[in-house]
């Protein structure tokens, strides 16, 4: 359940726990961190330290820790640590007003708030720090989070060379990499989509382009000539079979041309193309094109930062202020409408695989974003081995990683370009935990794995999600083991994502073709309606397919990733964790009776020892447990009286109170 | 029966809420208790039943080209759509369902009428199953500081109260007969709950009749006993659960709130509840949001802020916990009142006293709670919820919200409650049904007059009888974190309180209550207990034969048990095909809707052809198909063999989800 793998019981430490090739950059003393962001300016002094992998705070009585409260700890990132990479903004408050801090500064603040990706808020207050310090740890942390970076500055790369040795592959990880053929082979086979499918090995060495894979899987027929042609835009490349025949595939777009002999040779090669995949014995082809009528990400990029700001709370009075408004916010923001978009997208995709037993493909640029997104969560919820935690992490590998996905840019590791820094993975993640929540026995893993996963984005010892493609990451992961001088690192092509771009040459070419193949809207609203409700009134089969509801009420706030910080949110003794420590009790429970039951029929003396237990104390926990652990009470608006009547218009029915209809009774 | 225009309506269509383009053909049957609507389809014939006093409005339709639409929306969140062929049929269901549907005499209520073939001592002992006199004993009463008042004998002082009520010891009659001229309809301050551990109390009352400026001597000292009868606390929390304006424009009638001025030693505290009629409003803005086809993100969100009604959710736990924490961590004793004092006390008084008293989270602790905060201190059940044809401003979902209350409380403490989701929107159902006698009339006194429990039967007995079906199987009476009082923040946030589809959603096709942990939990739970009851019967049997052949070995018998009882339960499963093959065998198939022991009320119908498999419910007979499958029931006959396979997959869905 508690991911031991980054969680353990740990000695309490009251130094700073630097990891190997962590270096201390500039720290200072006699900080005051804020214990909470009430009005009362209480807190805990300690040291303020920025090294190239994070800011930690060392408080001076860290012995006050309750020892059984950090029962359950992340080994890597502790509660007052915050990666480089973590650090979404920081203010600095000059007399009790906020302003955002970047640059050089002429004017030191007495606080400094940061708030972090993973949706953490700090405050330190710096009024009695020395003048140097404060200048020294405010400009060294604005620096190191907010200014731009080399690639090869990241801590990925110092911590490789120096833990090089303790990095030993753990061979019970069956977690498939797709980084050769046989595991796309593999893959192949597992879905029986080898009949029509090759697996190729065209891009060995990234000699066609760096952009995708070195393997990859294409239509059998299609010469290996063609992905050379375009540098591999262009061609159906596979992400899946189904059951029935049917598969999913993808392809990026032409780049797009002014000339029209170019465009000519473009058309012809497409049209090549497209006859191939659409005679037998490939089945009817559905063209899915997500980057013109469907999100941009520029939408998901607006949604979420109005989306995150419901979470980022600098003190308390903000917060009651918010709650008040709490569902038009939620809706103002639009992120749980992209939610719901993004799964009714895989359901559509999914009902015309299964139900139709056409092959989808889905068109994007570059089809490193939606296509992703929507690629893995059609075979989340077509394929049950996607459920399984291994069978997931390779579902991302294939997916995301291997599918090019720029994680680099698109979490804005670099901070190069904010407006390429779009939560294209996080909405995936949330998509999934949609389903997570709705059904939570399909799933091998829980919403806490799903939390860890997203807080991973930002850790920069784990390579997987710090590079913009395969390509990137084995040129210098290799180079750096091999100490050769780095080559210019430059972040991949610029990929713009505003839709127009795309949109004119799917016109020009695929019109035709598009709109022979797409049905009246009205039929397929139809077939789409019919196919979910159908699912929907049977039982559940948490072996086959499995679609989520999507009505407005059954899109929820993924709780515990947006709310585990915040105090006023917590159950004590309440939530999901008392769900499942309850079921863990019960587990315990079955396992000593079965031992009874097995002692009853080897001998026929009582047993003695009870089960170890997993998790005591369980009341004790409250709904944010694992990862906040303080348990203070809200000290609080002791009642909060109607104030929010303004909102409605129900003036005349509150005046109009119940006993004075009948004043002469009495 | 004489407002029967058309017994019987041929080639209606129920018109599906999702695709309205698929509706099932069916013939329409009105009887005095039910409409009944019965699927053409031979292989299905799927019934809805819906109780004449479960419909809330009827609406005529224009009539378009098939026929004429015909909108029932019921009490219990459900919407039917008809579509009758015939204008004039149409409106003659129309008319004789606009009658039917508001009784004008208690005598035309179901529960008048509804026979569950138990006999008098059946229906005497169902009756007496919750007994307040037990519930006081249990609170620790009488004491050295409360006692027994019989002040209101024959309801002389109070006539919506009952004659049982708890009072200082130090109140006097005369002290209470004067206190009680002071406040609205004599509702004189009684005792609601006492909590044992500190002597502190909660006490409700309705508003004083203060005006101004006006005083009574007599109310005052009423008070002041309330606090002498807590010797730890030196003051008493007098909280009106109205907001300060409402409360103070009821000054000018004459009436009003407490003046702590006049009074020794009180803390005055308003809690913004509104009134009923913002309630009623409220409600129905959330029901147009549930009443959208699909509705968007954005339709939902904003419909359920406008519509205000998890604001007044909030605002009603958020007054049960200032008083919970009153009692409990300041040892206060907290009077509690609202105009009347009958739809927010009772509201407000119950939500403290669950907070505080794990003996209400219980199953039968929750139905005492239900009989003494509710029924026994004059709810008005039958304005409330419209019974009887009356004033629609009289309307308004008061205990519904407190049903909610309770709910969300579950939602956020999932191991605290003994009970179910379903014991709740059952609860609500009968609220509205009057299939049985409890919740009728608007007090005590009335319903004795009617002689209700000489006429009818009691819910209590009935949801008791089928508990299996209500309990939560997280919950463990032992458990630490259900012991003592819950511990909630002074003021949980608003994103706390979630919108409850199972409750208003419920009858949405698209949005059943699905297959969670917890009704895993549930069937494997009955599975066990299945199992465990079919191992006793197997070695009584075995004691008998082992009677008989007193040469049979213990040993043997030990080794032939195990494989003996899995061959029984499988071939038993395979035998039962119907409702009835079980009724017989209720035993060891604990799960069944709550009536399925009340088939006989069919007998009641004039169609006899009509085999009811859940009539009180008058549900979609696959309403809750997922779940009931999983315990071995088929819930419309005639298809079992799929459940046999659902058994299968269970077992192995759950070993999947525990390794996880």
């Amino acid at each position: 359940e508690i991911h031991t793998n980054e969680k353990e019981v740990t000695e309490k430490e009251v130094t700073l726990h630097l990891l190997p090739g962590e270096q201390v950059l500039c720290e200072a003393s006699t900080v005051l961190k804020y214990v909470q962001e009430d009005s009362s300016q209480h807190g805990v002094y300690g040291r303020l330290v920025c090294t190239d992998f994070k800011i930690a705070f060392l408080g001076d009585d860290e012995s006050a820790l309750d020892n059984d409260e950090t029962q359950f700890k992340n080994k890597v990132i502790g509660e007052n640590d915050i990666t480089l990479h973590c650090v979404d903004q920081i203010y600095g408050v000059f007399d009790e007003k906020k302003k955002t801090l970047f640059g050089q500064l002429k004017k030191y603040p007495e606080k400094l708030i940061i708030h972090c990706k993973d949706l953490r808020v700090f405050q330190f207050c710096l009024r009695y720090t020395k003048e140097e310090e404060v200048k020294r740890i405010v400009s060294g942390i604005i620096h190191h989070t907010q200014a731009p970076k080399l690639l090869k500055r990241l801590f990925l790369f110092s911590y490789a060379t120096a833990a090089e040795n303790n990095t030993v592959t753990d061979p019970k990880n069956h977690t498939v990499m797709f980084d050769s053929l046989k595991d796309w082979c593999w893959e192949l086979e597992r879905t029986k989509g080898n009949m029509k499918y090759k697996a190729v090995s065209v891009n060995e060495g990234y000699e066609v382009c760096e952009r995708l894979p070195a393997y990859f899987v294409i239509p059998t027929p299609l010469p290996e000539e063609n992905v050379q042609r375009f540098q591999g835009h262009g061609i159906p490349i596979w992400c899946w079979s189904c059951h029935n025949g049917s598969a999913l595939l993808k392809m990026s777009a032409l780049p797009k041309e002014q000339d029209d002999g170019i465009l000519q040779i473009q058309k012809s090669f497409l049209d090549r193309i497209y006859k191939t995949i659409h005679r037998p014995p490939y089945e009817i082809v559905k063209t899915e094109d997500l980057s013109s009528n469907f999100l941009s990400l520029q939408e998901i990029q607006t949604a979420y930062s109005k989306f995150k700001q419901l979470f980022l709370i600098d003190n308390s009075t903000e917060f009651w202020d918010t709650d008040i408004k709490w569902f038009s916010l939620l809706e103002s923001s639009s992120w749980l409408d992209i939610i719901r978009r993004c799964l009714k997208k895989a359901i559509e995709i999914t009902e015309c695989m299964e139900a139709q037993n056409m092959n989808v493909l889905l068109l994007e640029e570059n089809a490193s974003d939606l296509c992703c997104l929507i690629s893995s969560l059609v075979q989340l919820m077509m394929d049950p081995h996607c459920r399984t935690r291994i069978g997931f992490q390779s579902l991302i590998q294939k997916e995301w990683v291997m599918g090019g996905h720029c994680f680099l840019d698109r979490c804005n590791h670099l901070r190069q370009n904010d407006k390429e820094e779009v939560p294209v993975f996080l909405l995936f993640l949330d998509c999934v935990w949609q389903l997570v929540h709705q059904h939570p026995p399909a799933f091998e893993f829980t919403e806490t794995y799903l939390t860890v996963l997203s807080d991973s984005l930002y850790i920069p010892i784990f390579s997987t999600f710090f590079f913009n493609s395969p390509h990137q990451k084995d040129t210098n992961m290799h180079q750096r083991q091999l100490s050769l001088p780095l080559t210019q690192s430059k972040s991949s092509p610029k990929r713009g994502f505003f839709r127009e771009e795309t949109d004119h040459l799917i016109k020009n070419l695929l019109g035709k073709r598009i709109s022979k193949l797409i049905n009246s809207s009205d039929e397929l609203q139809d077939n789409f309606r019919e196919f979910y409700d159908s699912w929907h009134s049977k039982p559940t089969d948490y072996h086959g397919l499995l679609l989520p509801h999507i009505e407005g009420p059954e899109i929820k706030v993924w709780a515990q990733r947006y709310l585990r910080w915040i105090p006023e949110a917590q159950i004590l003794g309440g939530g999901r964790v008392a769900t499942m420590s309850k079921l863990l009790e019960m587990m315990e429970e079955v396992q000593s009776l079965q031992e009874k039951i097995d002692e009853r029929h080897h001998s026929q003396q009582a047993p003695q020892a009870e089960a170890p237990c997993l998790l005591r104390n369980s009341a004790r926990l409250s709904s944010l447990f694992p990862f906040a652990l303080l348990q203070r009470h809200s000290s609080k608006p002791v009642l909060p009286t109607s104030g929010w009547k303004a909102l409605g218009d129900e003036d005349d029915l509150a005046k109009q109170e119940d006993e004075f209809v009948d004043l002469g009774d009495v | 029966m004489e407002h029967i225009r058309t017994p019987k309506v041929e080639n209606v269509r129920l018109v599906d809420r999702v695709s309205p383009k698929k509706a099932a053909l069916g013939t329409l049957y009105l009887t005095a208790t039910h409409v009944i609507f019965v699927e053409n389809s031979p292989d299905t014939r799927k019934e809805t039943w819906i109780l004449h006093s479960q419909i809330s409005t009827i609406e005529k339709q224009a009539t378009t080209a098939t026929g004429c639409p015909l909108l029932i929306r019921c009490k219990n969140f459900q919407i039917i759509q008809l579509i009758i062929p015939q204008e004039r049929d149409c409106h003659d269901v129309y008319v004789s369902l606009i009658r039917l549907a508001r009784p004008v005499k208690y005598e035309e209520l179901y529960c008048f009428s509804f026979n569950p073939m138990l006999d008098k001592e059946e229906r005497e002992q169902g009756w007496v199953l919750i007994n307040l006199s037990e519930e006081y004993k249990r609170m620790g009463l009488p004491n050295n500081y409360w006692q027994l008042s019989d002040v209101n004998r024959e309801y002389r002082v109070c006539d919506s109260y009952p004659t049982e009520l708890y009072v200082p010891k130090s109140a006097t009659a005369h002290i209470i007969v004067g206190s009680s001229k002071f406040r609205s309809r004599r509702r004189f301050p009684v005792l609601s709950y006492y909590y044992k551990d500190n002597h502190a109390s909660i006490c409700r009352s309705s508003q004083p009749l203060s005006g101004f400026s006006a005083r009574c001597l007599e109310d005052e000292q009423m008070l002041q006993a309330i606090r002498k009868a807590n010797p730890g606390s030196d003051f008493v929390y007098v909280v009106d659960t109205r907001p300060k304006l409402n409360a103070m424009a009821n000054r000018a009638a004459g009436k009003g709130y407490e003046n702590e001025d006049n009074y020794s030693n009180i803390k005055f505290q308003f809690i913004g509840i509104e009134n009923i009629h913002v309630m009623r409003n409220s409600l129905q803005k959330m029901l147009e949001v549930c009443e959208l086809k699909s509705p968007s993100m954005s339709d939902f969100l904003w419909g359920l802020e406008n519509s205000g009604w998890l604001r007044h959710i909030k605002a009603i736990m958020d007054a049960g916990i200032f008083i919970a924490k009153a009692v409990s961590e300041e040892g206060a004793s907290v009077l509690v009142h609202c105009s009347d004092g009958w739809d927010r006390t009772a509201q407000v008084c119950s939500v403290a006293s669950l907070l505080l008293d794990p003996h209400y989270r219980t199953l039968k602790g929750f139905m005492v709670l239900i009989e003494k905060d509710w029924i026994s201190f004059g709810h008005k059940f039958n304005h409330r919820y419209g019974n009887l044809d009356g004033d629609p401003k009289e309307i308004s979902p008061v205990i519904d919200q407190f049903i909610e209350c309770v709910w969300q409380l579950m939602e956020q403490f999932p191991c605290a409650f003994e009970f179910n989701e379903r014991f709740l929107i059952h609860i609500q159902h009968h609220i509205y049904s009057c299939q049985f006698g409890n919740f009728l009339c608007n007090s005590q006194k009335e319903r004795r007059e009617l002689k209700i429990q000489e006429r009818t039967y009691s819910l209590w007995a009935h949801l008791w009888k089928n508990r299996a079906d209500y309990l939560n199987p997280l919950f463990r009476a032992d458990h630490s974190q259900t012991q003592g009082t819950l511990h909630l923040p002074t003021t949980p946030c608003n994103f706390m309180y979630k919108f409850w589809s199972g409750m208003y959603n419920r009858f949405e096709k698209g949005m059943q209550p699905r297959q969670s942990v917890t009704d895993y939990l549930m069937a494997v739970k009955e599975e066990t207990q299945q199992l465990e009851e079919e191992l006793e019967a197997l070695e009584e049997r075995l004691e008998k034969i082992q009677k008989v052949q007193l040469n049979c070995t213990k040993v043997k018998s030990k080794q032939s048990e195990p494989s003996r009882h899995s061959g029984f339960s499988t071939s038993d499963n395979s035998i039962a095909n119907t409702p009835q093959d079980y009724s017989g065998n209720m035993k060891s198939f604990p799960s069944r809707s709550p009536s399925q022991g009340d088939e006989d009320s069919a007998l009641i119908l004039t169609q006899d052809n009509l085999k009811s498999s859940d009539p009180d419910l008058s549900a979609n007979s696959d309403q809750e198909s997922g779940v009931e499958d999983l315990s071995c029931r088929s819930p419309s006959g005639g298809e079992h063999a799929p459940s046999e396979d659902s058994g299968k997959d269970r077992d192995s869905d759950e070993a999947v989800f525990l390794t996880a």
